[in-house]
This record gives C-alpha cells, structure tokens and sequence, in this order.
C-alpha cells in the first residue's frame, strides 16, 4: 500500500524565489498577511495537545494511548516575533512541530543577510534531522513569525521511546524516513528545475 | 543620568538583592534539611532503577499505576522470602548456644594452632610475639561475646538428652566443648589479669549530665524510621512521575538553552544509567570470584552461593563487599568442622589463612581487572579520585555516603563536562579559538 504524506507548509520550502527576495522588506506587502496574528481558534485553543499531536503527520500512525505517552514527553514553548527557534550552524538536538503562529525558515546567503526560504504553519514540523541522530549541524534558522508555540520533542526522548516502546517509535521514525525522503525528492526537483531556468536564460 | 537610567540600575540591584537572598535562602534549607538528602538519593537512584521495570510492563499495555503496584507486589513477596529464608535459618534458644559454644571451641582452637600457644597461653611462636599485643585483646573479646553466662549454662545443660546410651554423638562433643571452653577462658582470664591499679585511682563513673540521657533503642529506630520515610515517598513520585519533573525543569530554562539542556540531560542519564549497569556487572563478577576462590579452597557450593551472592550485593557500597566476604568466609572457617578442599595444600588448620588469602586474591582481581575495565571504562574516574571520593562520603554521610559517592561524583563530571561542551557548541560561550589575545 503506497503511503499518502500529507506536509503542511512543506510545499514552500525549496521553491525558487525571486532575485529581489533577499530582502525581507521586499516582500512586505504579501508578508503582512502571514505576520500578522496567529491564526488561534476558540477550537483549536481548546483542542488537547493528544488531538493536536493525532493531526500532525509524523505521529499520523500513533494509536491513542502511544500518543497520550507522546504527549507526555514533548516540551511546549512559546517564542516571541522575531525569536529564533533555531540557528544555523548550531548542532540540533530535536526537532519541533508547529502548534500556532507561524514560522519562517530563514538561510544566511553569501553576503551574510538572511534569505527567507519558506513559512510553515500548523502542524508542520521542523529539524526532523537532529531527532533522526545525525549530529549534524544545522543549515537553516527558524525565526518565530510572531507569537508562535510549538512542541519540542528531544532526540534522547526519541531514543527513550525507541527503547521503551519501540512499535510506536518505529512508527514515528518510518514517518521520518518518509519526510526526509520527500524533502531531499523537493530539493532534487528545485535543483533540476533552477539549472533549467539558468540555461534557458544562457541560451540566446 | 537620566531617569531611565536610575530606575534601571535600581531595578538591576533589587534583582540581585532577590537572588542573593534566594541563594542564602536555598542554601540555608539544603543545610536544614541535609539529613534527608541521602535518603532522598537512595529513594531516586533505586526509583532509577527499576524505571525500566515499569516501561517493560507499560509495554505490554499495563497501566504505569498497576504496572508500579505489580512491581511493589514483587518487592514485598521477594522481601517476605527471605524474611523467611532468614528465619529458617536462624536457630533456636539452645540451637543459639549450641553454636557459640562450637564457634567459641573453634577460635580458642584455631588460634592457639596458629600461634603456637603453650598451655598456659601466654608464650607461643615469633608470629605470637608480633602480633599479641593487638590480637589478645581482640580475641578476648570475641571470648566475652561468645562466653555463656551461668544462667545460659544452666539451660544447656539442661537441654541435653538425659541417658549417656541415647545421647548423640553430637552432644557429647558439645558437652566437652563447652568444659574446654570454660578451662581455656579461665586459662584467659589468669594469663590476662591486669596489673593492680593504684590506691585511688579508681573512679566511679562519671554521672550523665542532666539532660544527655542516652538514646533508648526504640527512640534511635524511631529517629531512623522518620529520616528514611523520605526514600519511599520520593522512590514513589519518582515512579509515578511521567515526564512532567523533567518538563518542569526545561521549563524554566530560556529558550536559547533549551538544547542544550536537552543534551545536557541525556548525557546525565546515560552517565547514571552506565554508572548501574558497570557497578551491576561489578556486583557479579566479584561474587562470582569470590564464590570460586572459597569453594576452590573447600567451603561448600551451598555456602559459596550465600556468600558470592552476600559480598556481590554488599559490593554496592565500595569496599563493603570484600569485608563482607572475608567476615563471612572467617566465620565459616570458625565454625566449619570438616573440610574437602580442592587445592591439596589445604587442611584445616591453615584453612582460616586460605580464606583470607582467597578473598585478598579476589580484591585483588576486582582492583586490577574488574574496577579499570568493567567499571572505570563505564564510569571513567580516576582510581585515586574514586578512593578519596568513597572516603569523603563515609566521613559526611557515613556508610549510604560511601553508595552514592561514586554516583555523586561521576554525575557532577558529566554535568560539568556536557554543560562546558554544550555552551560552546552553542556559542553561548566563546571557544578557546575565538577568545581574544590578552595584550
């Protein structure tokens, strides 16, 4: 049966952007719609962190009671407008899901100012890598888009899991794979589909 | 200076005032309350423990609540067989005398063997001639200790079977120990009479001062029962604690440390959690040398296994566990009558020098292989920070001191250690390479 990934959000990440987008000021006007308040619901405020965690894609398989044990060991943050999340060129230590406001992933260009490459928004989830074990260093930031909340859940969290219960971590990590694998298919299909652009700009 | 400015400066004094006095206030309580500490740590290290226990029945889909009440079901039902293995072995009132009377005949016998005592047990060999000065008064006392009182005579006798046919082979070996016993005490007695005291020099003994009444023995269990009701409680919350201790904490951490302290934390627990595992393969290895040593020299499998398993859980407390094996191993030499040693150049008058040769020998193996490779490689302390950490332990806290010293120790590196790491990893604070030169 050929799983179906449902990525909120994900779809802006990788896509070719414009040449003035550089500045985050450029883009003002579209962006004032995504920076303005957090899209909070009297339903979704009230809706428990199990239902919240049941929506997002990678605990999509988790059974109930999985989840309540989930729900147990992620951490809540709340970050300001403007705050980083996290940094490039740090180590990540674990990867976060989108509860409300808005996210911005944000990559240093060569001249030091911050490119934006795409906003997410609830429920995507973000840093897969640092829970997956890899020690790598980051190469992005987040930056909260306005007040934003979000779920932290640690890579020795996501170890404890595996060892405690390992059907449900096994499931959680499936998922993982299976986001990786989406995300590095998009990068591939943006590389392919800028080397196109550049040559048919090159051709006379 | 504007007004921004002062009110910023004040705000900035007050604030270090609060957390002055937050610091002194903190302190003062820890210092209150030091007496709960170790208790405390027991509590956590054995909830610590059996945390995996609970998981593994989490697992099978038990609820954590039963999942805890099964695991006290076990400790209570595994508790209760030994109480009543205790018991089982215990022997009787005259079972009791019986085996001071040997153990009493046994010690008398074996040392005058080994120091080669005449009859009037003052001259014996060289090694009695070194040794006398610290060995005689020890061995009196053991003598005062294991010495029947006439009442207690009166009721072994008494307890004998009447009838010199019927009476046991037994019996009448006991009955000639116990007159040997009597004419080697007195023998004691005569070779030991202290020289007379001065006129005068004798003094009453000194009253009690008026409110240093010593403590009865129930108010001294009462005063422990009260300190140690913290270890249950906090093994309790520690196992009924889901996570929310540990979120509690990140809480309160700024969102700059949040990975950090993640990491920081993970590495605390593998540091704990390597800490049990080496001291556990420890525990096991030493009562399994133990117990081949001992039975290689001739005690018994039935009584290797109770000592090997006695001396690897004594291991817990550092140093406690060889103790254990050689008081064990002499007691069983004190009171063994017939032995059948592997080695041929065991017999049963050096078997009490065996023993503690085997069990010198095992110490040995645990210091050289057991503690660098098995338990230094989990725990990487230096042997000599290991020895002056049990040391300081037994001196604060006294023998439980001595069980989390190495814990303790091994903690704080790790925390200091991954903590230093993390913040530079972080560049929350600079690295060696980004420092600027002092000009």
């Amino acid at each position: 049966m050929k799983t179906k990934f449902h990525l909120p959000g994900i779809k802006k990440l990788f896509l070719p952007r414009p040449a003035d987008t550089g500045s985050l000021d450029a883009s003002a006007g579209s962006a004032r719609a995504l920076f303005g308040p957090p899209p909070e619901t009297a339903g979704e405020r009230g809706r428990s962190l199990v239902d919240f965690l049941k929506q997002v894609t990678l605990f999509q398989d988790l059974g109930r009671s999985d989840l309540r044990r989930l729900a147990r060991i992620v951490h809540e943050r709340d970050y300001r407008d403007g705050e980083y999340i996290c940094e490039e060129g740090k180590p990540g230590a674990a990867l976060f899901v989108l509860r409300r406001g808005l996210v911005e992933i944000v990559r240093r260009g060569s001249k030091g100012k911050e490119v934006p490459l795409a906003t997410l928004e609830p429920p995507a989830s973000f840093d897969e890598s640092a829970a997956m074990g890899t020690e790598s260093i980051r190469w992005c930031s987040a930056r909260a888009r306005g007040p934003v909340s979000l779920l932290a859940l640690g890579k020795a969290d996501l170890d404890a899991l595996s060892v405690n219960f390992p059907l449900a971590a096994n499931k959680v990590l499936m998922r993982l794979a299976g986001i990786m694998a989406i995300r590095f298919q998009m990068l591939l299909d943006a590389q392919y589909l800028k080397e196109s652009e550049e040559q048919q700009e090159a051709e006379p | 200076m504007t007004l921004a400015d002062r009110s910023s400066r004040a705000g900035t004094v007050i604030t270090s005032l609060a957390a002055a006095a937050g610091v002194a206030l903190g302190a003062s309580l820890v210092w209150g309350l030091r007496s709960l500490i170790v208790p405390g740590a027991v509590g956590g290290l054995v909830a610590y423990i059996v945390r995996p226990l609970v998981a593994r029945l989490e697992r099978f889909r038990v609820p954590r609540g039963v999942a805890i009440g099964l695991l006290l079901l076990g400790f209570g039902l595994a508790a209760l067989f030994i109480v009543n293995g205790i018991r089982a072995v215990v022997p009787s009132e005259t079972g009791m005398l019986e085996l001071r009377i040997r153990a009493l005949y046994a010690l008398n016998q074996r040392y005058q063997a080994l120091m080669g005592l005449d009859r009037s047990l003052t001259r014996g060999n060289r090694i009695y001639g070194w040794l006398h000065g610290d060995l005689d008064p020890v061995v009196d006392r053991v003598n005062q200790l294991l010495a029947l009182t006439p009442e207690e005579r009166a009721q072994f006798v008494a307890s004998r079977p009447r009838g010199a046919n019927d009476t046991p082979a037994g019996s009448d070996r006991l009955v000639h120990y116990d007159r040997a016993n009597v004419e080697t005490l007195k023998t004691r007695a005569r070779a030991a009479l202290p020289e007379p005291a001065p006129k005068g020099a004798a003094r009453p003994p000194a009253a009690l001062a008026p409110g240093s009444l010593a403590p009865t023995p129930l108010a001294t269990l009462a005063e422990i029962l009260s300190t140690w009701l913290v270890a249950p409680l906090v093994f309790l919350f520690l196992l009924l604690d889901t996570g929310e201790i540990k979120r509690g904490l990140l809480r309160a951490v700024h969102d700059r440390l949040l990975e950090p302290a993640l990491i920081v934390l993970a590495d605390l627990d593998r540091a704990l959690g390597d800490y049990v595992r080496g001291l556990f393969l420890e525990c096991c290895l030493l009562g399994l040398t133990v117990g081949l040593f001992l039975t290689l020299i001739g005690v018994p499998l039935q009584w290797t296994v109770g000592i090997g398993i006695f001396t690897g859980a004594s291991n817990v407390v550092p140093y406690l566990g060889s103790a254990v094996a050689l008081l064990s191993g002499l007691a069983y030499a004190l009171l063994a009558e017939d032995i059948r040693p592997l080695l041929p150049m065991v017999s049963p008058e050096n078997f009490t020098i065996w023993v503690v040769v085997a069990v010198v020998l095992a110490e040995l193996v645990k210091n050289v292989a057991y503690d660098p490779v098995v338990f230094g490689g989990v725990v990487k302390l230096h042997p000599l920070v290991m020895v002056i950490g049990v040391l300081g332990g037994a001196i604060l806290f006294g023998p439980v001191g001595m069980l989390l010293a190495i814990p303790t120790i091994a903690v704080g590196k790790v925390f200091i250690s991954s903590t230093a790491r993390q913040l530079k990893a972080y560049g929350l604070i600079l690295r060696q390479s980004q420092e600027k030169p002092v000009v």
